[in-house]
């Protein structure tokens, strides 16, 4: 035990349950105050997701939509960018990969494989802006990023309900994609998977893209911590006048490093468009925009923790969705609990109780050591 | 709506008053901002202080009737929340760009929450008989023809704003507690050995970021509309933060910055009547700010080349002068 309290992972990893267990009590103490049946409320948040079929699969594909946007939040900042235009870069790559299915003259397969690559291209093509005068001419990429967001979304509501909206309905969306073009379910079509596949295609509507988020944890492993650009990536996050004097291009990683993660960025998008709404609807990212910064946060920007991360703010999500749906409490409470985990997560000097402890034990063991030493 | 028009409705006295008057919630926030900022704490969280002061006067003056007591809870819930921001970075290390994140994430979902535990709704407080602030006629420049029409007539909050800036300039420059700021931003080890209190300088240049972002929320929802919405502050609380960068973190400079966003939000509105789609008239203060931001920014580049040449330039001459060689 003492062994393992001594790896800094470890430590780190008891101070996030930690700071979780404090902003879930936090919520808890909030619904006390609001809720006519509190007990109720927090269970239907704690333990709803698990209640029915259908809402596991509400989780998962929440879920997945997080790993996409906890993976671009996290290469941008392990290079220490505060790059958090991940929304806008999401939201377009809906937008043109919806395009792409709906109106490409290809065959489905292809127009699926178009529309991967065209989101995800728009995600990094939609990251140019800010990535340049950032590297280049060196203005903030926190409040230029905040910008182009707000114009994407602005472009996107433009676009959407001047070229793509359905006449003669209330809400401002697109058609729905064609049934070819949907993607197919995550359990495979094999004969003794046959029901399990039924139950779950009619109930829930999980895809590949599970797979697909899969893959792109381990790609973005394998970029950040197998490649040369990877290692130059961090060495600017870590130190970016030593990397500048190690011969690091910093200028091109930071370019490379806000652009790269909008392919990410823009792979949530496809998701979003492909895998859950089946078109384009306005609001389509609400509540989105900042979930990448949480999660990444709480993987301490490493890919391998990102799956984790969502999973479990997936499940949060999941979980005050089925509150607000059957209780009296609101569903903006997952926001407040977030962003005090948030809070407790990035301060440094609070909860290191554990740290301390086990520095001061070892140096009261030396100190035996040296008066037993001395003795003799 | 032809385009000349526009372009008469642009020379306007209703054009100039609209831009004063757009340019308030952005004044005030940023105000608060330069201070701050030139404490060397950077204040990300303006946007979600923005909603908390519009959310507290609101339900205050929609449960009290009283106005003045609204603004009062609004201003101090600002200090309050800017106060966990403070706390946390000062006390726990938390970064400020990730600590202002969750103190924004914080204020949208929970003004939001609270207002769907109040009053059930989640869009608005369009049901609640809230007040707004009066507008002020300004005694004799009211009377005067031109001038009259656009500096009079405008909410409490415009005219606060004009006066934060003069306000900011004095306290900043003129008085022991501004050059306290200055100097805790501009070096604070320096400052820890002349003996100023760096913490409780940076506490309080926080405390008045919040106050200011709250009043520039409550200009939002009680004078600009006569309610809350959800994430009303819509981007100003970041354009006011903008402003502070781009006018060197001055008072006048900050106040010419905004009164640029003023500027492309009101002729925005006015290319709305046009038949330009107003989704792209919206684009023009986002984009004004990113433009604007990459102009300052080489703009710095190209002075502080140019320091540096000037600098190498009298080193070669006083070497000359002096006979020396460069070894």
């Amino acid at each position: 035990m003492k062994a393992l309290l001594k790896t800094k992972g470890f430590r780190e990893f008891l101070r996030v349950l930690l700071a979780l267990a404090i902003g879930l009590s936090l919520g808890f103490i909030i619904t006390c105050f609001v809720s006519k049946d509190p007990l109720a409320s927090y269970k239907a948040f704690l333990f709803g997701p698990l209640s029915q079929l259908n809402r596991i699969g509400d989780w998962l594909e929440e879920s997945t939509t997080l790993v996409f946007l906890g993976l671009a939040v996290a290469i941008v900042f392990s290079a220490k960018q505060f790059y958090i235009g991940v929304e806008g870069q999401m939201i377009l790559a809906a937008l043109v990969s919806g395009v792409v299915v709906l109106y490409a003259p290809f065959p489905p397969a292809i127009r699926i494989v178009l529309a991967f690559a065209a989101g995800s291209l728009m995600g990094f093509i939609w990251g140019v802006v800010p990535a340049y005068v950032k590297a280049y001419l060196n203005a903030s990429e926190l409040v230029s990023s905040l910008m182009m967001n707000t114009i994407a979304l602005k472009l996107f509501e433009y676009l959407l309900s001047t070229y793509l909206q359905l006449p003669k309905v209330s809400g401002i969306m697109s058609e729905l994609f064609p049934k070819e073009v949907r993607l197919v379910s995550f359990i495979p079509n094999l004969p003794f998977l046959a029901e399990t596949r039924a139950l779950w295609e009619k109930q829930t509507s999980v895809t590949v893209m599970v797979y697909v988020a899969i893959a792109a944890v381990l790609v973005a492993y394998l970029l950040l911590y197998k490649t040369p650009f990877g290692y130059e990536l961090r060495m600017v996050g870590s130190n970016n006048k030593f990397a500048r004097y190690g011969g690091v291009n910093v200028k091109r990683i930071i370019m490379l490093a806000i652009t790269t993660s909008g392919l990410f960025a823009g792979l949530a998008g496809v998701h979003v468009a492909l895998g859950i709404h089946h078109r384009i609807v306005l609001n389509m990212s609400a509540g989105l925009g900042f979930e990448g910064v949480n999660i990444a946060i709480l993987a301490f920007n490493n890919p391998l923790i990102v799956p984790f991360a969502s999973l479990l703010y997936g499940y949060l999500r999941a979980g005050a969705d089925v509150m607000e749906r059957t209780t009296d409490v609101s569903r903006e409470l997952v926001t407040i609990v977030q962003a005090a985990v948030l809070l407790l997560i990035t301060a440094e000097r609070l909860l290191p109780v554990i740290q301390q402890r086990v520095t001061t034990q070892d140096d009261e063991e030396h100190l035996q050591e040296k008066g037993e030493a001395n003795v003799a | 709506m032809s385009l000349e028009l526009v372009i008469r409705s642009i020379f306007s006295t209703f054009f100039l008053a609209s831009v004063i008057r757009i340019c308030t919630p952005i004044i005030l926030p940023a105000m608060g901002g330069l201070f701050a900022t030139a404490a060397g704490t950077f204040n990300m969280a303006l946007e979600g202080i923005m909603l908390w002061g519009a959310f507290t006067g609101v339900f205050v003056s929609a449960y009290t009737g009283n106005v003045w007591l609204a603004v009062l809870c609004g201003i101090l819930v600002g200090i309050l929340v800017s106060m966990i921001l403070a706390v946390f970075h000062l006390e726990y290390g938390v970064n400020l760009v990730l600590g202002g994140l969750a103190i924004n994430l914080f204020s949208s979902g929970g003004t939001v929450f609270l207002m769907y535990t109040l009053i059930g709704e989640k869009g608005n407080t369009s049901i609640l008989p809230s007040l707004s602030v009066p507008n002020v006629a300004i005694p004799i420049i009211k009377d005067i023809p031109i001038l009259g029409e656009i500096l009079s007539g405008h909410p409490v909050f415009t005219y606060l704003a004009f006066f934060m800036v003069f306000v900011a300039y004095i306290v900043m420059f003129r008085t022991r507690f501004g050059t306290h700021v200055r100097a805790v931003g501009e070096n604070p080890e320096a400052a820890t050995t002349l003996g100023i209190n760096v913490k409780k300088v940076r506490y309080f240049a926080i405390g008045i970021s919040g106050a200011l972002s709250a009043l520039g929320g409550m200009s939002l929802s009680m004078a600009y509309l006569q309610m809350f919405q959800r994430d009303m502050s819509a981007g100003r609380g970041w354009i006011a933060l903008a402003a502070v960068n781009l006018g060197a973190r001055h008072p006048i400079g900050t106040l010419a910055a905004a009164m640029i966003f003023g500027l492309a939000d009101a002729v925005a509105n006015q290319l709305g009547s046009l038949n330009i789609p107003s989704q792209l008239v919206q684009i023009i203060p986002y984009a004004t700010t990113i433009i604007a931001l990459a102009v300052y920014a080489v703009q710095q580049k190209t002075a502080a080349i140019a320091r540096m040449k000037k600098f190498q330039e009298a080193h070669f001459e006083d070497i000359k002068a002096h006979g020396e060689t460069a070894d």
